[in-house]
């Protein structure tokens, strides 16, 4: 990591202004980026599954990304990071749908099955990953993608995770659909919004978003699942309500979460995906606990609002 | 043998066939590609396969035991103790003592004692980590699940942390003993962790008696004059124990409790756990020989048996989830 | 069996309210009221199933919770409405089980005969090898009954014995609640939720509204216009039959 200050960059320094534009800014953006993106993956994808546990991390997104990265690199040692992304989007795709198929399958009696299953499904896609990377010698080349850094992050080679911006915005767009969509099959039918379009489109957005994340930054854990929790305790569960400070709130996390990392062992850093690992599991635990004792009670700021939404939650 | 006579008519039978099969298992692995005709190889080859075969029986019953009682307890015989995280603490509990003591150090260097500081930090760690969510959950097991699997995350981000800020040379050293294997353990370490093991079960026999009687519910099991909450405490302990027996032994290895707990349940098809147990046992030193097996003789080591049993006790899971979603 | 002002919270909402009443021996005592009055969490304080914030629970002479579990299990017996059993037991071992607090696993041949004629009792003789998870609702009901039974205790509590249950099995269900009473003299507690079940089939009724006792009485005391329109705050009409009062509400 080259310094910079901004005295230098006032004056008009070129070459501090070069690594500004090279390094620096990208970094920001990636940051930005994958807070936005994975926050909002994570929201869409409650919603659609009605279950407050359920994430990229915990639905098989992520793990499924990885996978693709991985056959890229198998079968086209000379990939391009397009070609990665293709690959990773599709296998994302198809990885949410086959689990979300699969958990619509099972009754479950406590919502908290469903996370432990997608964490299951996870786990074989992950073993099955590490086969092939064990079998053709890659397990070195992977382990970059297991383990989330914005360290390489350089301008030319992290545009893809522009991707999330319109997917976002798309997603905002859709947000009503995917509300009623959470309510059920028979409540979406009542309104006339097409159950199984309406879901794989969330599905495949969501993914798509996490694939792009994933083929630039590698996997970041937890942030889909706590920054749309933690939002809820707040606002309650309406998605077009929350969006944009599920959004903010994510790039805030991530953007924390990267400082963290960048001073803990000056001069050197550690991954995001380490200190989200950290941060955000202590955090998640701490929600689970609350959750547990307390119920779904909102955490109530303004406490006029409050009771007028009391109905809808 | 008087034992086997005690067991229900039923399950004698399919008891017995599982140990014939697990003796001719042993047998193929013991004598498969070793050569007769060499008095010295031969015996070299003996020792050290017979010690791994061992060493396997422990790990079976350790883990079958540790998983069919979990499973009882909370009432559910799809979830796993190895889905608390204690995998990725055994791995930051050795990371950690390499990074502060070097790996040069006598705590990393003899085996015996790097078994013996592995086992008691672990227990120490995970009887205090565990009993604490347990006591915040108040004993909701599912909620302990998903924060156990959290608690995965949480210990192997600080132990990649740690591996990060370590010298290259030293995570090499450290590697190798990361990943689960049955090769290069002492007499002495199979010794102590048989006594130890024994020892557990004879603390917790009046707990393990009453087993069948917890599987009817906490309700029911109080009905019945169980002091269920004291039970519980101390069974959930054994667990923990016997799994961070298996884990300081061999190293990691998930879902294997998994597969041999529902098989062996699948199979005799009773709640009587004195059977569930032993079948388990058996079970599983099947299933580890037959993944030894195939990690020794097709993949020559290159790829670790916990890979193996990683995606096929994965997979047994999500069938399990949908045959079971089906029968209701 | 008395219960001295009991009080149990959750969440800072209190659920009980200072409950006090005596359990009438040799009867059949029916605790009734609407949704989230508090009747099921009596019954948990009144089986050591939960423990009361104040108050006591006192039985012969002691309070429940300084009983010795095991010994309080020869004398009293606690059926809950959720019993779902994930393992593989057949009707007979589940009967089984009710000799557990006598002999442990391992039951005599006096623990067989009593076994035995339980499940005799209960009419399951011919199913006995049945797994409990393939019988239907209302035959699963009568093998928990017959494990009650076994347990040969004093007191009988039973949380919503008819939930779940069509007319023809719950109306079954309280015939042998009665049957329980009068030919084995056992004292018989049963939260209910329907009124008349309680009015034909119990000897005392307690009604509990809020957390409180509304009333407590002999079936004819507790059963009167009034009072029941209190109760559950809709018109009631009583009418008698068979010279016991049954309610009408609309």
């Amino acid at each position: 990591m080259l310094e910079i200050n901004i005295a230098d960059l006032l004056r008009g320094d070129s070459s501090q202004w070069e690594i500004f534009f090279i390094s620096r800014l990208p970094r920001l953006l990636a940051i930005l980026c994958t807070g936005i993106g994975m926050s909002v993956a994570g929201l869409i994808m409650q919603q659609l599954c009605m279950n407050k546990f359920v994430s990229p991390t915990t639905g098989a997104t992520i793990s499924s990304a990885q996978f693709g990265i991985l056959l890229a690199l198998v079968f086209m040692p000379v990939s391009t990071i397009w070609s990665r992304a293709i690959f990773s989007v599709v296998c994302a795709v198809l990885g949410t749908w086959v689990f979300v198929w699969f958990i619509q399958r099972i009754p479950f009696k406590d919502p908290v099955m469903v996370p432990l299953v997608g964490i299951m499904f996870g786990n074989v896609i992950g073993g099955i990953t590490s086969y092939i990377a064990y079998k053709y010698e890659m397990t070195q080349a992977i382990s970059s993608w297991l383990t989330g850094s914005f360290s390489t992050i350089i301008r030319g080679r992290y545009e893809i995770v522009w991707l999330t911006l319109p997917l976002v915005v798309f997603a905002f767009l859709f947000a009503n659909h995917f509300n009623i969509v959470g309510l059920g099959k028979d409540f979406s039918k009542n309104l006339g919004v097409n159950y199984n379009v309406t879901l794989f489109l969330g599905l495949t957005i969501t993914a798509m978003i996490t694939a792009s994340v994933v083929v630039v930054v590698g996997s970041i854990s937890y942030i889909g699942l706590i920054v749309p929790n933690l939002i809820a305790m707040f606002k309650g569960d309406k998605i077009r309500g929350t969006l944009i400070d599920t959004a903010l709130f994510g790039a805030l996390f991530v953007l924390v979460c990267d400082m963290i990392g960048r001073i803990v062992i000056t001069p050197y850093e550690l991954p995001i995906e380490l200190i989200a690992g950290v941060v955000g599991s202590l955090i998640f635990i701490a929600m689970l606990i609350y959750r547990l004792n307390y119920g779904r009670r909102a955490i109530r700021i303004k406490s006029k609002r409050k009771s007028m939404e009391g109905s809808v939650a | 043998m008087k034992y086997l006579f005690a067991l229900h008519q039923n399950s004698r039978k399919k008891v017995m066939i599982l140990l014939l099969l697990s003796m001719i298992f042993i047998l193929l692995y013991m004598t498969i590609g070793v050569r007769f005709d060499h008095p010295q190889l031969l015996a070299y080859a003996m020792r050290q396969r017979s010690t791994k075969v061992i060493v396997m029986i422990i790990v079976a019953f350790a883990i079958g035991a540790a998983s069919l009682v979990f499973q009882s307890i909370i009432n559910n015989t799809i979830v796993t103790p190895c889905l608390l995280g204690m995998n990725s603490l055994y791995s930051l509990v050795h990371t950690a003592v390499a990074f502060f003591l070097g790996t040069g150090s006598v705590f990393l260097r003899n085996s015996n004692v790097a078994f013996l500081v592995d086992l008691l930090i672990m227990g120490v760690a995970a009887t205090f980590i565990y009993s604490y969510i347990f006591k915040k959950t108040k004993f909701n097991v599912l909620y302990v699940l998903l924060i156990g699997t959290v608690l995965t995350s949480f210990f192997s981000s600080i132990q990649n942390t740690l591996v990060r800020s370590m010298d290259p040379n030293e995570y090499d050293t450290l590697l190798t003993t990361l990943v689960a294997s049955f090769s290069n353990i002492n007499e002495k370490i199979i010794l102590f962790a048989v006594v130890f093991m024994i020892g557990v079960m004879f603390a917790l026999r009046k707990e393990l008696a009453v087993l069948d009687v917890i599987t009817l519910g906490k309700a029911q099991a109080i009905n019945l004059g169980i002091d269920y909450d004291h039970t519980i405490r101390k069974l959930l302990l054994g667990v923990v124990i016997l799994i961070s027996i298996a884990t300081a032994l061999v190293g990691p290895i998930s879902f294997l409790g998994l597969i041999v707990a529902n098989l062996s349940r699948q199979l005799f098809w009773t709640y009587r756990h004195q059977e569930l147990i032993l079948g388990s046992t058996l079970i599983g030193v099947l299933v580890l020989i037959a993944g030894q097996l195939i990690v020794e003789q097709v993949y020559s080591y290159a790829i670790p048996i916990s890979v193996f049993i990683t995606v096929g006790g994965g997979l047994y899971f999500l069938y399990l989830l949908l045959t079971q979603g089906r029968r209701k | 069996m008395r219960v001295k002002k009991l009080t149990k919270s959750y969440d800072g909402k209190n659920v009980v309210n200072g409950v006090d009443f005596e359990i009438p021996k040799g009867k059949v005592l029916s605790l009734i009221g609407p949704n989230g009055a508090g009747k099921s969490t009596v019954m948990g304080m009144i089986s050591r199933l939960i423990a009361s914030d104040t108050g006591v629970v006192e039985f012969q002479g002691k309070n429940i919770q300084q009983w010795k579990s095991r010994e309080l299990s020869k004398r009293l017996a606690i059926l809950t409405q959720s019993n779902n059993i994930q393992m593989k037991l057949t009707v007979r071992e589940l009967v089984n089980f009710g000799r557990f607090p006598y002999s442990g696993s391992h039951l005599t041949e006096e623990d067989e005969v009593i076994v035995e004629k339980a499940i005799a009792y209960m009419e399951l003789t011919q199913m006995q090898n049945q797994f409990i998870d393939e019988l239907s609702g209302g035959q699963r009901q009568r093998a928990y009954i017959a494990m009650v039974i076994a347990q040969d205790t004093e007191y009988v509590l039973l949380d919503e014995p008819t939930n779940n249950l069509d007319i023809y099995h719950s109306t079954k269900m309280m015939q042998i609640v009665r049957r329980l009473c009068d030919e084995l003299g056992k004292t018989v507690i049963l939260v209910l939720h329907e009124i008349n079940y309680a009015a034909f089939y119990s000897d005392y009724i307690c009604a509990f509204v809020n957390g409180k006792i509304a009333k407590f009485g002999t079936v004819e005391e507790v059963m009167t216009k009034e009072n029941l329109s209190q109760i559950y705050n809709v018109d009631f009409e009583i009418m008698k039959i068979e010279g016991k009062p049954l309610s009408i509400y609309y």
